[in-house]
C-alpha cells in the first residue's frame, strides 16, 4: 500500500467535464414525452383550503392536469413533506405547495399556475418563536397527525441522542414539540465558585442553503412498472426508502438515480421527489419539476432561526466552571424533527465543563419546514458560546486563545452527551492558529479595525457503507459507490483506491451508481462520506489487490508474499524485472476461456468510533462607524482534517465553509412579516457573499489522523462553517468595543448598536 | 404563436422555433440542447446563464431569443476546440476553480470577456468583474486564482 | 420565471419605433436589463415588445458646451467613453462602473434605466447634479425636459405613450469643476440605500440624492444636513428612515469632499 499518492494536490476528476459544460445535471437530460410541473404555493401562513378552482387553468392550451393532494396516490399518513407534499386541508406556512399544474411546456405550466384560484379561510398564525412557546399561543398546526416512521431524515445529519426529555415544571404551549434536557453536576454551585460569569441572549435568523442549482426531479414509470426517479439528491437510498414508504411501493420497484449535484449543503433530501413522483404515478407520464429560484426560496427547507440564552462561568485561572443554556429552535412547520438535540450538544463546544444545565426546545411556528444546512445547529451555538468566551477572557485578563486551550477536550474526555470524545485535534488547531502572525497584530491595529478569534467543531457522522473496485480489461480500475458526490469525495475515492491497489490515480475512474445495482451508501451529509464510504473503498481496493496478486502469483510462479503492485505492474520485491502488468492479467481474466477470476473487490465498513473535526478562525475587519458597514480584510482558518487526501480539495471545503459562515455573520437572513409572508424571496433581498466582499482566506491544514479513517482521513465538510460567524462577531467587538448579539450584522444593525 | 428564428451559435447558423417571450437561455437549452448554460435564479443575478454575445458576457436569462438574432452567441460548449480545453478552462481545472460546477460555465465566460479587455487584471479588478456571478461552494478564491493564472497564460 | 405571452418586433428607425408604439400595450426594449426582469415577474405584461436596439442612438458627441449622450449607450460604453474622462464629469464613470455587474453593463442602457425610473437607481442622481436635459421625440413633435421634471415618482416618468428619449444633453461644467458619486449599496440588490452625486465648481455646489425618496432629487441649497432633515426620506424593514437619513448625510458629505478635491485639481 503506497502512501506517496496521499497528500498530493490534484484537480478534481470531474473538472474537465464541468468546465466544458458537459456534465448533465438533473434538469439537463432529454426525456421523450416529458411533462412539466409548476407548483401553486400558498400565500397565507396558516389557513384552511376551502377549494381549488382549476377551470381557467385547464382551459389554457398545453395544460394537461391540475393536481391537488387527493390526486396523488400517497399511502402514508403524516404531515412531513414526503407524506404531505401538497397540503391536504391545512396550510401551515406561506409558500407551502397546494397544487401542481402539469403541462406540455414550462411556459404553459406557468400560465396554468397563474390561473389556478385557491379559496382559503385564514387561520390565526404564530410567527414569533418565543411567543409561540407561551401557553395560550395559537397552535401553528391545528390538525395533529404524526407518522413515527418519519424520523429517518434526522439521523442522516448527525446521530445524536436527546438527553432526558422531561420537566413538568415548565408550562409551555402545544407548539413546543420537543424538549431536550442535558444536565450534570451543580451549575449553581459552579457559578458560585467562579471568578467571572458572563451571559447574553443571542439571535440567529432563518438562513437559506442557496445551492446554485434549484431543486429538481424527473420521474417516470418504465413499461415493466419500475418507477425511475432521476434527481438532484444527497441520498439515493434515503430517497428510495421515503418514496417507497409514501407511495406504498416495494423497494425493488423504485429506482433512484442521484444525478450530479449543483450544490446541496443539507437541503436536498426527498423534498421535491414526492411531488414529481406523485404526478408521474397519477398521470402515468414522465414529469419533471424544476423549482424556480423564487419557489426554492419560498417552498423548500432552510435552516432554523434560534434564540440562545447562555450563561457561562470560569475560575480565576481560566478553568471553565458552569454552563447554563436555554436554546429555542424555530422548527417552522417541521413536526418530524429539529436541531434542538444537536445544538444543545454543541453549545458546550469542544471544551470541558465542571457542570452543565442545557435545555433545547423545538418549537413549531407558521414558517418554512426547517431543513439541514451545513453543520445544522452548530454555527448558531458557537456564535453564542464563542462570543461569551471572549467576554470571559476579557474579565479574567486572559488571552482568548489561551482560555480555549486551557479547557480543550482531548480523547477520552466526557462531553455533555455523556460519551467520551474520540481523537480530536482541538489543542493542535488552537496552537496552530495562535502562531499565525495575524494574531500578534491584534493590539496594534488602526482605529476601527479588529481581529476576532473563534473555534467550532462538528462531531462527524457514521453509517455503514459498501464499495466495489473493478479492474477493467485495459488495466484501469473503476470504483463504484452509491455516495452522491457533494463535496468532491469521488476524487478522494480515486486516490484511496489507487494508493491501496497500486495504480496511478489517472487510471482510476469513479462511478456513482443508483439504487438498482449500487453497493449501499447512506446520504451524503453529516461529514461522513470520506470516513465511511472511503473506508469501504479502501477495503474493496485491498480485496481487488489480493485477486491481482493471486493471478500474478500463478502467472509468475512467485509466492504472493514476495510480490508488490506498483504503478499498474505486479513485480517481485527486489527483482522488478520479474513482472507482469495488471492489464495483461486482466486480459487473461476477462475473456472467453480466461484463466483468472475477474480482478474485482468488494469492501464494507461499519465504524463505530466517530471522527469529529475542529476548525478555528481569525477574522480581521474594519468597521465604517458612519455607515455600519463591516469590511472583511482577511480571514484565516485552521482545521484538523485527519489526513488531507488531496490538500486542494480540503482547502476548497475550508474556504467554502468559512465563506458560508461569513454569510451567516454579515449578510444572510430570511425575513417574514408579522403575518408570516416571506419578504426576502429572491437574491434581490437575500444577500449571498460575492467575490468582492469575501477576502482572501488563508488555510492551515492540521493533520491528526483519525484511527479508523482511510489513511487517517475523515469527513471535513461541516466543521469550517461552525466558528466563522463568531470569529467575525468577535472581530467587530474588537474593532468597535460593541458586542453584537444578533446575526446577520447588517450595516443598519451595526450602525444602530454603535449608537445605543 | 411561434416564430422561426435563426441564431448564430458557436460558429453555426441554427434554426429553431421560439415564441416572442422565449428567453435566450431556454432557446439554447431546450431548443438547441446546449445544456451547459444553466439557470440558477429568476432575478438576473446569479450569472449561471452567462454566454458571450459578440464576445461580451451577457445573461442569457435576461434576453429574449428574438433579440439575439443577428448577433454571434458563444456558449460554454463553443469555447474549446474539439478535445482541447480553452486556456481559461484549463486554468479552472488546474487551479481548482470549481467544486459542484453549476456556476462554472458562467464564470468561465465572464472571464473570457474580462481577459479580452484586460489581460492582467489585479485581484481587486477580478473580484469586481465577478459581481454578477454567484458561487456558493468555493468561497471564490480558487476562482480568482484560476483567472489570474489564465491571464498570465495568455 | 417565464414572461406572459407577448409579440416581438424590431424597429428599423425612430419613426418605425414610434409607429409600433401606437399599440396600447406595447413597450420599448433596449438592453432589456430593466424590462425583462419585470416581465419575468409578470408584473409587466406588454402585448408587444418593440426592440429599438438598432436605432442610431448610441455614443457620445461634443457639441459646443454640451455633451450629447445617446440613450442606447450601454453602461460599459459610458464607463469607457473618453469624453467623460475629465474631473468635472468624473461622477458619470464613477457611477457607471458600479451599476449592476459586468454582464448587466454590457447590455443595460442609460436611456432604458432612466425611463424605468427605479427610485434607487444611481445615474439619475448624477444627471440631476449635472443638470442634464432630455430630448423627447414623438411622431410629429420634439421637446426638451429637465431630468428633474422628467422623474415623477417611483417607476413613473413624464414620457408619453408614443414618445422616445432621443438624446441626453449634459452641459459641460466650467473649468475649476469637479464631480463625484458615492453610494452605500444594499448588499443583495446592489441598488442604492443612499447615493449622492455632487457637482462643485465656480457656480457653487449641487448635491442630488437617490435611494431615499420617491424619486432621486436635488437637495435644496444650504447646509447639507439641514437640507436632508427637511427632505422626505423613506425607510423600510432593512434600512429605517432614521438610518437612511443619516446615510444620506454621510454619502452627501463624502461626495462633496471628493468633488471638491477634483475641482481643486481641475483649476
Amino acid at each position: 500500500m503506497s502512501d506517496t499518492l496521499i497528500g498530493v494536490a490534484r484537480p478534481r476528476i470531474d473538472a474537465p467535464e464541468k468546465v466544458t459544460g458537459a456534465t448533465r445535471f438533473a434538469a439537463d437530460g432529454y426525456v421523450h414525452g416529458l411533462l412539466h410541473a409548476r407548483p401553486v404555493l400558498a400565500t397565507d401562513a396558516h389557513a384552511r383550503i376551502r377549494g381549488i378552482d382549476s377551470e381557467d387553468a385547464l382551459a389554457i392550451p398545453g395544460v394537461v392536469a391540475v393536481l391537488a393532494a387527493a390526486d396523488l396516490p400517497i399511502a402514508s399518513v403524516g404531515t412531513d413533506r414526503t407524506s404531505e407534499p401538497l397540503a391536504r386541508e391545512e396550510v401551515v406556512f406561506a409558500g407551502q405547495p397546494v397544487a401542481l399544474v402539469i403541462a406540455e411546456s414550462e411556459a404553459a405550466a406557468e400560465d396554468g399556475a397563474e390561473a389556478v384560484v385557491v379559496d382559503y379561510e385564514q387561520l390565526p398564525s404564530v410567527v414569533d418563536v418565543e411567543a409561540a412557546m407561551e401557553v395560550g399561543a395559537p397552535l401553528a398546526r391545528a390538525v395533529e397527525e404524526t407518522d413515527d416512521e418519519a424520523g429517518d431524515l434526522e439521523s442522516i445529519h448527525a446521530g445524536v441522542d436527546h438527553g432526558q426529555e422531561d420537566d413538568p415544571s415548565e408550562e409551555l404551549s402545544g407548539n413546543v414539540l420537543d424538549r431536550i434536557t442535558r444536565d450534570r453536576g451543580d451549575v449553581e454551585a459552579a457559578f458560585a465558585a467562579s471568578a467571572a460569569i458572563v451571559e447574553g441572549t443571542f439571535r440567529t435568523p432563518w438562513v437559506y442553503q442557496a445551492y446554485l442549482e434549484p431543486q429538481v426531479c424527473t420521474a417516470w414509470l418504465e413499461p415493466s412498472g419500475t418507477l425511475v426517479v432521476s434527481t438532484s439528491t444527497q441520498g439515493s437510498f434515503v430517497t428510495q426508502r421515503e418514496l417507497a414508504r409514501a407511495f406504498d411501493l416495494p423497494l425493488e420497484r423504485v429506482r433512484v438515480i442521484a444525478e450530479p449535484l449543483g450544490g446541496a449543503f443539507g437541503g436536498k433530501f426527498a423534498l421535491v421527489e414526492p411531488l414529481a413522483v406523485g404526478a408521474a404515478l397519477a398521470l402515468k407520464r414522465p414529469v419533471r419539476l424544476v423549482f424556480t429560484r423564487s419557489e426554492d426560496f419560498a417552498a423548500t427547507n432552510p435552516a432554523s432561526a434560534q434564540v440562545t440564552h447562555l450563561k457561562i462561568g470560569a475560575r480565576a485561572d481560566g478553568t471553565l466552571s458552569g454552563i447554563e443554556a436555554r436554546m429555542i429552535v424555530d422548527r417552522g412547520s417541521n413536526a418530524g424533527w429539529g436541531v434542538e438535540g444537536i445544538t444543545s450538544l454543541l453549545v458546550a463546544g469542544p471544551y470541558n465543563w465542571e457542570a452543565h444545565d442545557i435545555r433545547g426546545y423545538g418549537v413549531q411556528t407558521n414558517r418554512f419546514t426547517f431543513g439541514a444546512y451545513r453543520a445544522p445547529g452548530a454555527p448558531t451555538a458557537a456564535f453564542a458560546l464563542e462570543s461569551l468566551l471572549d467576554e470571559l477572557a476579557t474579565e479574567l485578563g486572559l488571552d482568548p486563545i489561551e482560555l480555549r486551550v486551557k479547557n480543550a477536550v482531548v480523547e477520552g474526555d466526557i462531553g455533555v452527551s455523556g460519551n467520551p470524545f474520540p481523537v480530536i485535534g482541538v489543542r493542535e488547531v488552537l496552537e496552530r492558529i495562535r502562531e499565525h502572525p495575524l494574531w500578534a497584530t491584534r493590539s496594534s491595529l488602526p482605529e476601527n479595525e479588529g481581529i476576532g478569534f473563534a473555534a467550532g467543531h462538528w462531531p462527524g457522522g457514521l453509517e455503514p457503507a459498501a464499495a466495489v473496485c473493478r479492474v477493467n480489461s485495459d488495466g484501469t480500475m473503476t470504483v463504484v459507490t452509491s455516495a452522491a458526490d457533494m463535496s468532491g469525495v469521488n476524487t478522494g475515492f480515486a486516490v484511496i483506491a489507487a494508493a491501496a491497489f497500486g495504480l496511478s490515480p489517472d487510471d482510476v475512474r469513479v462511478v456513482t451508481s443508483d439504487t438498482s445495482s449500487g453497493p449501499y451508501a447512506g446520504g451524503s451529509g453529516g461529514s461522513k462520506v470520506t470516513y465511511t464510504v472511503g473506508a469501504a473503498v479502501l477495503r474493496a481496493a485491498e480485496a481487488a489487490r489480493q485477486k491481482v496478486l493471486a493471478a500474478a502469483s500463478q502467472e509468475l510462479e512467485i509466492a504472493t508474499d514476495d510480490l508488490e503492485v506498483v504503478d499498474g505492474e505486479v513485480r517481485a520485491v527486489g527483482a522488478p524485472d520479474r513482472s507482469v502488468t495488471v492489464r495483461e492479467l486482466a486480459q487473461k481474466a476477462l475473456r472467453f476461456g480466461g484463466i483468472y477470476e475477474p480482478i474485482e473487490g468488494h469492501g464494507g465498513s461499519a465504524q463505530t468510533s466517530g471522527a469529529p473535526s475542529v476548525a478555528a478562525h481569525l477574522s480581521h475587519v474594519r468597521v465604517d462607524r458612519e455607515t455600519g458597514q463591516v469590511e472583511l480584510l482577511r480571514h484565516v482558518i485552521a482545521q484538523d482534517v485527519g489526513r488531507a487526501l488531496n490538500p486542494a480539495l480540503v482547502e476548497g471545503q475550508m474556504r467554502g465553509g468559512a465563506t458560508q459562515g461569513i454569510g451567516w455573520a454579515l449578510f444572510e437572513e430570511l425575513d417574514h412579516d408579522e403575518d408570516g409572508r416571506l419578504l426576502t424571496g429572491s437574491f434581490l433581498d437575500y444577500a449571498l457573499p460575492t467575490a468582492e466582499r469575501v477576502p482572501e482566506i488563508e488555510t492551515l491544514i492540521v493533520e491528526v489522523p483519525a484511527p479508523d479513517g482511510p489513511f487517517g482521513a475523515k469527513g471535513i465538510g461541516e466543521a469550517p462553517v461552525v466558528g466563522a460567524p463568531a470569529a467575525v462577531a468577535n472581530a467587530v467587538a474588537a474593532a468597535t468595543g460593541q458586542r453584537m448579539y444578533e446575526l446577520p450584522m447588517t450595516p443598519p444593525r451595526v450602525w444602530k448598536a454603535l449608537r445605543a | 404563436m411561434s416564430d422561426s428564428v435563426s441564431l448564430a451559435v458557436n460558429g453555426e447558423e441554427r434554426s429553431l422555433e421560439v415564441e416572442g417571450r422565449t428567453l435566450l437561455v431556454h432557446a439554447l437549452r431546450d431548443g438547441l440542447g446546449l445544456t451547459g448554460t444553466h439557470i440558477g435564479c429568476d432575478t438576473s443575478q446569479c450569472g449561471a446563464c452567462t454566454v458571450l454575445l459578440d464576445g461580451r458576457a451577457v445573461k442569457s436569462c435576461t434576453m429574449l431569443a428574438r433579440q439575439a438574432e443577428g448577433h454571434e452567441i458563444t456558449t460554454i460548449e463553443g469555447l474549446g476546440q474539439d478535445a482541447e480545453l480553452h486556456p481559461i478552462q484549463r486554468a479552472f481545472v488546474e487551479h481548482h476553480g470549481l467544486q459542484c460546477g453549476f456556476c462554472t460555465p458562467g464564470f468561465i465566460l465572464t472571464t473570457a470577456d474580462l481577459l479580452s479587455r484586460n489581460g492582467a487584471p489585479s485581484d481587486a479588478e477580478i473580484r469586481h468583474a465577478l459581481r454578477g456571478n454567484l458561487c456558493r461552494c468555493t468561497g471564490y478564491q480558487g476562482i480568482v486564482e484560476s483567472i489570474r493564472a489564465a491571464g498570465a497564460a495568455s | 420565471m417565464i414572461p406572459a405571452a407577448t409579440r416581438y418586433a424590431r424597429a428599423s428607425d425612430l419613426d418605425h419605433a414610434l409607429e409600433l408604439l401606437g399599440e396600447p400595450e406595447a413597450k420599448v426594449i433596449a438592453g432589456g436589463q430593466s424590462l425583462i426582469p419585470v416581465m419575468k415577474l409578470r408584473v409587466a405584461r406588454p402585448s408587444l415588445v418593440v426592440d429599438i436596439s438598432q436605432l442610431d442612438l448610441r455614443g457620445v458627441r461634443e457639441e459646443g458646451d454640451v455633451l450629447r449622450l445617446g440613450p442606447l449607450t450601454t453602461w460599459a460604453e459610458v464607463a469607457a467613453a473618453e469624453a467623460f474622462e475629465r474631473p468635472a464629469l468624473a461622477a458619470i464613470q464613477e457611477c457607471a462602473l458600479g451599476i449592476g455587474d459586468l454582464q448587466v453593463r454590457n447590455r443595460g442602457t442609460v436611456g432604458g434605466s432612466l425611463v424605468h425610473a427605479d427610485p434607487a437607481s444611481d445615474m439619475p442622481a448624477v444627471l440631476l447634479a449635472l443638470r442634464a436635459q432630455l430630448r423627447l421625440r414623438a411622431r410629429d413633435a420634439e421637446r426638451d425636459v429637465a431630468v428633474a421634471d422628467f422623474l415623477r415618482g417611483p417607476f413613473l416618468t413624464d414620457l408619453g405613450e408614443q414618445e422616445l428619449v432621443a438624446d441626453i444633453a449634459i452641459p459641460i461644467p466650467p473649468e475649476g469643476s469637479g464631480s463625484a458619486y458615492v453610494s452605500v449599496e444594499h448588499p443583495a440588490s446592489g441598488f442604492a440605500l443612499a447615493g449622492a452625486a455632487a457637482l462643485v465648481g465656480p457656480d457653487g455646489e449641487t448635491v442630488a440624492l437617490t435611494g431615499v425618496g420617491a424619486t432621486p432629487f436635488v437637495l435644496p441649497a444650504g447646509a447639507v444636513r439641514d437640507a436632508i432633515s427637511r427632505s422626505e426620506i423613506f425607510g423600510d424593514r432593512f434600512a429605517s428612515e432614521e438610518y437612511r437619513r443619516e446615510l444620506a448625510a454621510v454619502v452627501a458629505a463624502r461626495a462633496l469632499d471628493a468633488a471638491r478635491q477634483r475641482a481643486k485639481e481641475n483649476s
